[in-house]
């Protein structure tokens, strides 16, 4: 009963996988077949000061969000859990985010930061703040697309850590009630390590996801001003599509995914040094 | 108990603040659907306004954003029900056998990056003749919807009582019987979960459709990021189809909110 789902899978996942890094070792000309050129595609990825700028934006959109959303996410989180306030309509409000399409996350960044029309230089306005260019500053832009993408995952990481925080054994906060530990104190020596597969799990989900970040810095900015939104994965498909330098293309997405793979196996084995 | 009293209080407002940054955008977003051309970029912002439908009488004017809406309905079914029909026998399998490694090896699909597919199957495809249909678009989106299915499936399949399907099997029962008359009655729930979180991901992604849909199956997500591609001045219309293509999204969801992030975290628990 696997069979049908494993023929699907060796041909629309394995095979296109192992294509894809055969073409990272070849050499491409049009109305040529592919010709193997022994990894001179890598050797050009470690010569390319592009390459370099794509992987520094990359990890700092990555650790930026990842940090801001697990912080703000785990606060929120136990807030909600406190009076288990996720019910109703606050809880469509906090779904809402992460179940929109990225299109139309998009397209709200566009004309909500808007330098001249967008109500977000207004709002600045009427606190006598100066006007900010969101989405076409070069020094900031990634910040931006960072702060878009913990508007919207933020509230997902909270409904996890609320989850896990409300499956936690009750006696144990009872006891630590009894001897008196309150506050930061409570936090520090007992919620947090108890909450650390939680914080792991949500922190594996978030990792996939802003490292081969993809829609929303493609729909605001293309990658732009100039290179200053090109993660790896937007130069990726900028090579292959626009550029049709498809070898190329190929070495900087294949390597994109070993940076993956490899941080998803770190967290597996920070997870077993946080289980209890 | 002042000070307990107070705690609330400060946790109330803190919430409140919260669900105004979040909600406020998407509220913005659904108003200047409904406003004039005029209004929609008016500074100081126009709370009160008389709402008008012609941003989603232009829309649909434009004749073909009707067809790309129908093209993402397709297209969002269809990967649904094939990730359906070959993500629930795999699952029941490998809950029955006990047996995880296929479906560790479907998260291989949900870590890469898009784009590393993209390239292959343009090639595969252009091969077989099938570039710029929907057919291509249900396939590559049943990459997204597979590994869901099977992941959400697994602990409502694993909660099946083993004698249950035994019993069945001693009564003379085949494999495909079992599944549909016996299995799948008792998971609907589950089934539930993974068909709307598989319809409103396909309806939700971007990258597949954007380099290997043509103009006859372009989806209505595409079509929207062409409209902010051209420059639509129009922003009253822009928001128009950005009410369009999230609504399907929010209102599926809405039926399985509980479930919601337990579905989507599957697979990153265990695998």
């Amino acid at each position: 009963m696997v069979a049908p789902a494993l023929v699907f899978a060796g041909v629309m996942i394995v095979f296109p996988f192992g294509y894809a890094v055969w073409l990272s070792l070849c050499e491409i000309a049009l109305g040529q077949p592919p010709r193997l050129n022994g990894g001179a595609n890598y050797a050009r990825l470690a010569a390319d000061a592009d390459f370099w700028n794509g992987l520094r934006l990359t990890l700092l959109l990555y650790v930026i969000s990842l940090v801001a959303q697990l912080v703000i996410g785990t606060w929120l989180g136990l807030l909600l859990a406190r009076s288990r306030w996720a019910r109703g309509i606050i809880r469509t409000i906090l779904v809402s985010p992460f179940m929109l399409p990225p299109v139309v996350i998009g397209m709200m960044a566009i004309v909500i930061l808007d330098p001249s029309f967008g109500i977000a230089n207004w709002i600045l306005a009427q606190l006598g703040l100066p006007p900010r260019l969101w989405l076409s500053d070069p020094d900031t832009v990634i910040l931006t697309v960072a702060a878009i993408d913990t508007w919207q995952w933020t509230p997902f990481v909270a409904l996890i850590v609320m989850g896990g925080y409300l499956s936690l054994p009750g006696e144990v906060f009872e006891a630590a009630e009894v001897d008196g530990a309150r506050g930061w104190q409570r936090f520090r020596r007992l919620t947090l390590p108890l909450l650390g597969p939680t914080l792991v799990t949500a922190a594996v989900l978030r990792s996939v996801d802003l490292l081969r970040f993809f829609d929303v810095i493609y729909i605001t900015t293309q990658g732009g001003p100039g290179t200053a939104s090109t993660t790896l994965n937007i130069m990726a498909y900028r090579r292959g599509f626009e550029f049709f330098d498809i070898g190329y293309a190929s070495a900087i997405m294949v390597t994109l995914s070993a940076i993956i793979f490899g941080s998803v196996l770190a967290f597996a084995r920070l997870r077993r040094a946080v289980t209890w | 108990m002042v000070g307990r009293r107070l705690g609330r209080a400060a946790d109330a407002v803190a919430l409140g603040a919260v669900l105004l940054v979040l909600a406020a955008p998407v509220l913005w977003v659904l108003l200047s659907a409904f406003k004039t051309r005029t209004e929609v970029a008016a500074l100081p912002p126009r709370l009160l306004f008389t709402p008008t439908l012609e941003n989603f009488a232009e829309l649909f004017g434009r004749g073909d954003f009707l067809d790309y809406t129908w093209n993402s309905f397709v297209v969002a079914g269809g990967s649904m029900l094939l990730g359906l029909v070959l993500g629930f026998p795999a699952a029941f399998a490998m809950a029955w056998h006990r047996m995880t490694w296929p479906a560790t090896a479907t998260l291989f699909a949900r870590m890469a990056p898009g784009t590393l597919f993209l390239l292959p199957w343009l090639v595969m495809f252009t091969s077989v003749g099938l570039t710029g249909t929907r057919t291509v678009l249900v396939l590559t989106h049943a990459v997204i919807t597979l590994p869901i299915t099977i992941w959400v499936l697994l602990p409502y399949l694993e909660g099946v009582p083993r004698e249950l399907i035994e019993s069945a099997q001693i009564d003379g029962a085949r494999a495909h019987q079992v599944l549909l008359r016996v299995v799948l009655p008792v998971v609907v729930p589950g089934v539930v979960v993974a068909a709307i979180l598989s319809f409103v991901f396909s309806w939700n992604y971007f990258l597949f459709a954007l380099v290997l849909s043509g103009l006859e199956s372009k989806t209505a997500i595409v079509a929207s990021f062409n409209f902010v591609g051209e420059g639509v001045t129009n922003w009253g219309a822009l928001m128009a189809a950005a009410v369009v293509i999230a609504a399907p999204p929010l209102i599926l969801t809405m039926l399985i909110q509980r479930r919601l992030v337990g579905g989507l975290a599957a697979g990153a628990v265990k695998g």
